[in-house]
């Protein structure tokens, strides 16, 4: 038995010159508040967006004909990493390019790819995922959002909830019952809905920071036509739950509280204290294995391989992580928690938020039971 | 994975699990007609020329097996010289894998066992308290697994001694909580002589102080990242793989 088989990864040639051309552009027009670099995929910046666009660093391994640059997955997965890495403003178009292009080259008919890969390529469209609901959190079969067939027509009635970014976002894909009593995994379809449809609307839930980052979203009578149904009727919890791997396996799920990191090891240039050089090295030797990890990951599904439990493996490995660094740093280092120096200011930012990273995108106890089912239980 | 290596696994497989715990002194010849213990010494040399990711493979198989013979630490000891620094380094590796071998066989004793141990009316791999902490076991069980592989990468491009630091205390880690973990599912039956677990978590608890415990590399690695800087943390570690 081996849990999580590696084999070397093969960096692209190109890494080094992709690296130094993110770095200068982050650099050059990337956040400078450091309390808005941690957590830096929800950050939006729609003109940090469109300027990755232009550098030809969104839709990058999507086709060129509809805006996209042919690079390798890992090629991607070298842009992304540094852009996390460095806190990059990338939360406007963080979903756009994670999973809603990607699915929508897979599963969209011409039309749906024609009117939104194009934008999204540019950094100028952006996307919003429509999954959860008030009573279907982690037991996402139970979504009650309803589609009726009317003619040529489906509408749609009902909420969704927690969608981050709707209210920057140009369409949302959407998991929704389009069979009338069906149950469960059954009759459910994806649909892309435009947010300005008649009938759509967005009510801000403001988070415990006070920002305004996730939203509920109300479906009134929404007319789409017939093509905005997405891949095949019925098959939308097979859809979702392929959407889902793309949503959970990169770096994202362990870099948040990178710049913390930093900041700690900036710190400690300066203080010499024991117990800081403990942690930094500890933090140091997490960052480099989950380095390993995700990229392995990444690696497999480049080769075209479904490494469905891996990726859970290193989500929940990398929220653990993410979510210990700032409760680590302030056990280590004493702090005013409401004072303005960085190291402070950067952990008392990361303490409110940690509690999420291990809820988005699937929590700790769904994924330790998808990882259990991997192993042979249940 | 190259042919060479496979065959090596093929062949040290059967045997070590062949040997297991109860090795002795008179199954040396049977690692010996292999060629097992001068695996890293050169062809030129009359050994079996290895590289480090073959290394890893027969560490790996021995900690598994919990092999009751120190083939690995002479293996070690006919590559580098007792007492060396890069002795020291490559013993760290070698435990790493060793570690991440036996995490390995000590999750998969206990997927076997609470699958098959009944209590309440039913297996205890139901219990979804169960079934979380196993899991949390095969990420440890994996986070060392990939240490492992990622020293033996960097060991074969040449200098490694971030790797090794980071590698034996992440595996440190890992063989602490998942000899917890394991121990906890067995419940007392894990805690006898005749029930081969402690085979594995007695060799782990060892392990983890050998050739560099925690508190040994967090502060070689943590020496290290701050005398860097934190500018240089991020490119450093992409570009030590790039
Ligand atoms: C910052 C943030 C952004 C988000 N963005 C989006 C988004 O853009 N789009 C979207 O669709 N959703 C989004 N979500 C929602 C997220 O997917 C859900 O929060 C998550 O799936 C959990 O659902 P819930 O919050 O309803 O919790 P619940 O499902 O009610 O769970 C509450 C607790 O009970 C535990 N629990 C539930 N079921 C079980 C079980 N069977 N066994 C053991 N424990 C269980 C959970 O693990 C959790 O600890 C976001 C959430 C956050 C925090």
């Amino acid at each position: 038995m081996q849990t999580f088989v590696t084999e070397a990864v093969d960096w692209p040639e190109s890494a080094p010159e992709l690296r130094a051309t993110v770095r200068a552009l982050v650099a050059e027009h990337g956040e400078r508040d450091p309390v808005r670099r941690a957590n830096c995929w929800t950050k939006a910046d729609p003109d940090f967006s469109r300027r990755l666009g232009e550098a030809g660093l969104l839709g990058m391994t999507w086709p060129k004909e509809y805006g996209g640059h042919e690079r390798s997955q890992l090629e991607r997965y070298v842009v992304i990493e540094e852009l996390l890495a460095a806190g990059a403003p990338v939360g406007a178009h963080w979903i756009a390019d994670r999973q809603s292009g990607p699915l929508l080259l897979r599963l969209g008919n011409d039309e749906l790819k024609e009117r939104w890969v194009p934008g999204m390529a540019r950094g100028e469209v952006f996307a919003c995922i429509g999954l959860s609901e008030p009573n279907s959190g982690s037991d996402l079969a139970s979504v009650r959002t309803s589609a009726r067939r009317d003619g040529d027509e489906w509408i749609i009635n009902g909420q969704k909830v927690w969608t981050t970014g709707a209210h920057w976002s140009h369409f949302m894909i959407a998991l929704i019952r389009s069979e009338a009593g069906s149950e469960r995994q059954q009759g459910l379809s994806q649909f892309v809905i435009p947010m300005d449809a008649p009938g759509v609307s967005v009510k801000p839930i403001i988070d415990l920071t006070g920002a305004h980052e996730f939203n509920e979203v109300f479906f009134e009578d929404v007319r789409l036509p017939a093509s905005t149904l997405l891949g095949e009727e019925g098959q939308g919890w097979r859809q979702a739950t392929a959407e889902l791997s793309l949503e959970r396996s990169g770096p994202e799920r362990y870099l948040s509280s990178m710049v913390l990191f930093l900041e700690l090891v900036r710190h400690a240039e300066k203080h010499a204290d024991p117990a800081t050089w403990d942690l930094v090295g500890r933090l140091a030797s997490d960052a480099w294995t989950l380095r390993l990890m995700s990229a392995s990951v990444a690696a497999k599904l480049a080769r075209g391989e479904d490494p469905a439990l891996e990726a859970t493996m290193v989500k929940d490995l990398g929220n653990a992580y993410e979510q210990a660094i700032p409760e680590l740093v302030q056990g280590a280092i004493e702090m005013d928690l409401s004072g303005d120096e960085v190291l402070a200011s950067v952990t008392a930012y990361l303490l409110q938020v940690a509690p999420s990273f291990s809820l988005r995108g699937g929590t700790r106890e769904i994924l330790k039971g998808i990882i259990a089912r991997g192993l042979g239980l249940r | 994975m190259s042919d060479t290596r496979r065959m090596l696994a093929e062949m040290a497989d059967p045997l070590f699990a062949e040997l297991g715990p109860a090795a002795t002194d008179s199954d040396w010849s049977r690692l010996d007609e292999l060629g097992l213990p001068l695996l890293l010494v050169s062809e030129a040399g009359d050994g079996f020329g290895g590289d480090h990711v073959d290394a890893l493979t027969v560490f790996r198989l021995a900690g598994y097996h919990a092999l009751g013979l120190p083939l690995v630490d002479r293996i070690v000891a006919s590559r580098e010289e007792e007492g060396t620094e890069a002795h020291f380094h490559l013993g760290a590796f070698a435990r790493a894998a060793q570690i991440a071998g036996a995490l390995d066989a000590a999750l998969a004793m206990s997927v076997a066992y609470v699958n098959e141990r009944q209590q309440f009316g039913r297996p205890l791999g139901k219990f979804q308290v169960v079934q979380q902490e196993l899991a949390t076991f095969a990420c440890e069980a994996a986070a060392a697994n990939c240490a492992a592989m990622g020293v033996a990468e960097a060991l074969d491009r040449g200098d490694a001694a971030f790797e090794i630091a980071a590698a034996k205390l992440r595996a440190n880690r890992a063989a602490s909580e998942g000899a917890r973990i394991a121990h906890q599912v067995h419940g007392a039956i894990g805690f006898t002589q005749e029930y081969p677990l402690h085979d594995l978590t007695g060799r782990l608890r060892h392990w983890r102080s050998e050739f560099g415990g925690d508190a040994y590399w967090s502060k070689a690695l943590g020496d290290s990242v701050i005398a860097r800087g934190a500018d240089a943390f991020w490119p450093d570690l992409t570009a030590r793989a790039d």
